[in-house]
């Protein structure tokens, strides 16, 4: 079975792949694929901001930080997105 | 129109929907991952600052209006 079929591989004419099969399947990869390099991004930035010294294991303020920094960051996107998407001044 | 050429259209339409939406995310993302870099400059709190959260929102806009003037002058020059 590949990515892109939903019935097993035999394929009779009852069970063909739908449009509605198709639209789920690309909702559903660009939704993954937006939510891995979204992911990606937060591991860069916090990583950055949050472990300046990587030692023998995280401190208690580097896990604190890393998820104020998730928490800040995705608040961010919001704000962004709504300054594009909302009335200039 | 019969019934598969409706179809096909219908997909198209979709399709098209779907990668506005992909190319909004992008733009977005884009602007996210540069403005943070811009106005983020210390270590990330409890909540944003007044000041960080303007700069944000500023950022963007900004980024938008010199986006506008870059291809004013990029066609200006073709």
């Amino acid at each position: 079975m590949d990515a892109f079929s939903s019935s097993p591989s035999s394929g009779s004419p009852s069970q063909q792949f739908s449009a509605d099969d198709f639209k789920d399947q690309l909702k559903t990869q660009l939704a993954q694929a937006y939510a891995e390099e979204f992911l990606e991004t937060l591991r860069g930035k916090c990583f950055e901001k949050c472990i300046t010294k990587p030692g023998s294991s995280l401190s208690g303020g580097e896990s604190s930080c890393i998820s104020r920094c998730v928490e800040r960051y995705i608040e961010a996107t919001g704000i962004i997105s709504k300054s594009l998407f909302s009335a200039p001044h | 129109m019969d019934p598969s050429q409706y179809q096909s259209n219908e997909l198209a339409q979709f399709i098209a929907q779907e990668k506005e939406r992909a190319m909004v995310n992008e733009m977005v993302g884009k602007l996210t991952n540069v403005c943070w870099d811009k106005c983020i400059t210390g270590t990330p709190g409890s909540k944003f600052s007044s000041s960080e959260s303007s700069c944000l929102s500023n950022c963007a806009r900004r980024y938008m209006d010199m986006s506008v003037i870059i291809m004013k002058r990029f066609q200006n020059m073709q």
